[in-house]
């Protein structure tokens, strides 16, 4: 146990960020630790007590998909980025990437021109779908490379409608 | 003429559930899917499959002449609708009698007079139903339409004859607000529908929503099956529903059947069917009325098999195929409780916008007195496309407490992973206080919603504890070294595939 390499990430999830620590089966998150073993598909996750009575273990159901974790516990299901602490993370949108429509919708207004530069969380383009209007925002500071969609037009989800540098 | 090939046109849980009932009574099962679905589940359950589309549904689901060519080239000899899509489209129901297809529902002719919200209404009136005290101005004119609204007691409903979904609808409090609202009822409604036309109801204040399930055979019986509870709706979508309903007395219950019974007949019913009433108070004071007819099977039929203990897909291919009904009136009986979840692919707290993703887990409960009707597997990749049910989640007590419990727990097991699901916004509101004493209504949902969507402040230390729980499971899983079997195992998206931005990510909220 002492001779268990530590391994150190950065976590984040909603709104919420916490130092983590690994070592074998033991978890510190910020203050609080847990122990977590593996049990058939699923993760039991028991909160340490500290010497108080045991803690009743939460089953967590574990999935992942390219840097994003799920987690569901007690039908609660939480995303979760874990960066490893001495890599940074590749970026949620790598340059060149383009941003496209999360489903079929109109472009009701292109507010983004190309060589325009842009902040995170500023709206390129909205759209409308379903009676509700979507905003498309820039997942990072960046600069606006090319425009694929006009206003007025249906795009479909999956398809590029503005790269960001 | 017994049925030997069916035709299901639908997708998803419905089909399943019709395909299901098929297997176990030897009929053969004809699927049609649009392209999205070609590895969907019930496209792998049903005996043959075509594909009839892309995915719109208007080019796929809807497309009348594909759904009939399909079924003349593969001999089927009837056709089940499902819910949704052409289940009550009156011309769909001609079509297929033209072409010597059994339709599984009800005659054309009895889809078309139930469409018509003022037809229905007029009808069940003179068959004695009752409904929601009202008046129907043949005088048209504002001045017309007015005098109607006098006659009406306050709080009232000026309402679109064409109307649907809320539009050309307009609240009254007081007779000073009536030329404001029949103005602009009148101007919504001629832009909505083309139609001006209007007609005024009293507004029944916290109704409840209780339907009751009809079924009629070829041979005049006509029974009903008791109640279904389903006042806890967003937005005019049901969530959850129950049977029986904690707010009937069994005299209440006989006068509603006998009064379901009645407007069946009025109709010339055919087939499954359901009568929704809008109940006005509880117990024996109780008031109920007529609000529409629903000439098809209903998302949430479980919940009455479970309770009345019979299988409604099977006594409506029987009905189809010429048999008489399987059980009289008398034979018919309430036993125990039984709740349903609508579990949608909607996050809450977007304001449930409908998500899309591929299912990177996906667990349902199962034990005891648990069943899931699904329609989706683990690897499933969820689109917009379509309507956002993942599966109904149905549960069966002795008591009304015993099945909420169940519920919650059957939920907490249900592990959804890869999209956002409405799992934890359900036990939420099960959980509720008023939802636990019965005292419910159609209000219900968006009088507590703040409350629903996020813990509480009672609960925010477990959820708190929760969440970091969660840290720990996900940062335990990224300090393994990978291997193939962690990654198969637990259903991980290959590493490379994920290198797009989730679009879903650009995300922030919305603007109704």
């Amino acid at each position: 146990m002492t001779n268990t390499p530590t391994k150190k990430f950065r976590a984040s999830v909603d709104d919420a960020s916490f130092d983590v620590e690994v070592a074998a089966d033991m978890i510190k998150v910020g203050d609080a630790q847990f122990v977590v073993s593996p049990r058939g598909q699923t993760l039991d996750v028991i909160p340490e007590s500290g010497g108080g009575p045991p803690a009743s273990a939460a089953r967590a159901f574990v999935a992942t998909a390219g840097d994003v974790t799920w987690v569901s516990i007690d039908g609660e299901v939480f995303t979760i980025d874990i960066e490893d602490a001495h890599h940074t993370r590749r970026p949620r949108a790598a340059a060149g990437e383009g941003l496209s429509a999360p489903m079929p919708a109109t472009v009701i207004r292109v507010l983004a021109e190309p060589g325009r530069e842009v902040k995170r969380g500023e709206t390129l383009l909205l759209l409308e779908a379903m009676k509700m209007e979507l905003p498309v925002r820039a997942p990072r500071d960046g600069k606006v490379k090319a425009l694929h969609c006009q206003a007025g037009q249906l795009v479909q989800p999956g398809v590029p409608l503005v790269d960001l540098e | 003429m017994r049925i030997r090939r069916l035709l299901i046109a639908n997708r998803g849980e419905i089909a399943v559930r019709i395909i299901r009932a098929c297997r176990e009574m030897g009929i053969e099962t004809v699927a049609v899917h649009s392209t999205a679905d070609a590895g969907a589940a019930f496209v792998t359950l049903a005996d043959q499959a075509h594909a009839i589309g892309p995915p719109p549904a208007t080019e796929s689901y809807l497309k009348i002449p594909a759904i009939l060519d399909v079924a003349r080239r593969t001999q089927a000899d009837a056709i089940h609708p499902g819910y949704g899509f052409l289940a009550e489209n009156a011309g769909f129901a001609a079509a297929c009698a033209d072409a010597g297809i059994i339709f599984v529902g009800p005659p054309a002719s009895a889809i078309e007079r139930m469409g018509s919200k003022l037809g229905a209404r007029d009808l069940m009136e003179r068959a004695g139903v009752p409904v929601v005290p009202g008046a129907r101005p043949d005088d048209q004119s504002e001045a017309g339409v007015k005098a109607a609204a006098l006659t009406v007691d306050v709080p009232l409903l000026v309402k679109a004859s064409a109307g649907g979904g809320g539009k050309g609808m307009r609240t009254v409090r007081d007779v000073s607000e009536l030329d404001d609202a029949i103005g602009a009822a009148r101007r919504e409604s001629l832009k909505a529908f083309g139609d001006g036309t209007l007609y005024v109801e009293r507004l029944v204040e916290r109704p409840r929503h209780v339907e009751f399930q009809v079924i009629a055979d070829r041979h005049g019986n006509v029974v009903h099956l008791f109640e279904r509870e389903c006042s806890v709706q967003r937005r005019h979508q049901k969530v959850i529903e129950e049977t029986p309903s904690p707010a009937l007395t069994p005299s209440l219950r006989a006068r509603m059947g006998e009064a379901a019974v009645a407007a069946a007949r009025a109709v010339g019913y055919e087939n499954a069917g359901t009568i929704e009433f809008l109940l006005e108070g509880d117990g024996e004071d109780a008031r109920f009325y007529f609000l529409e007819m629903n000439t098809r099977l209903q998302v949430e039929h479980p919940i009455t098999e479970e309770v009345v203990g019979v299988d409604l897909v099977r006594a409506q291919l029987a009905v189809a195929g010429g048999e008489p009904l399987p059980w009289t009136q008398a034979e018919l009986s309430q036993r125990g409780h039984a709740i349903e979840c609508r579990v949608y692919a909607e996050d809450p707290r977007q304001q449930f916008l409908p998500q899309a993703g591929k299912l990177l887990l996906y667990r349902e409960p199962y034990g005891p007195g648990i069943r899931v009707d699904g329609g989706v597997q683990q690897g499933d990749d969820v689109s917009v496309h379509y309507d956002p049910l993942l599966a109904k989640l149905v549960t069966r007590g002795e008591t009304r407490d015993a099945a909420i419990d169940r519920a919650i727990a059957a939920l907490k097991q249900f592990a959804i992973l890869g999209l956002r699901s409405n799992v934890a916004f359900l036990i939420r509101v099960l959980q509720h206080p008023r939802f636990r004493a019965g005292d419910i209504d159609t209000g219900f949902l968006d009088a507590e919603l703040p409350s629903l969507i996020a813990p509480s402040p009672a609960q925010e230390v477990d959820a708190q504890t929760r969440l970091r729980a969660a840290v720990a499971a996900a940062a335990w899983r990224t300090a393994q070294p990978r291997t193939r079997a962690n990654a198969t195992a637990s259903g991980d998206e290959a590493a490379t595939v994920a290198t797009l931005p989730d679009p879903w990510e650009t995300l922030e909220g919305w603007r109704g």
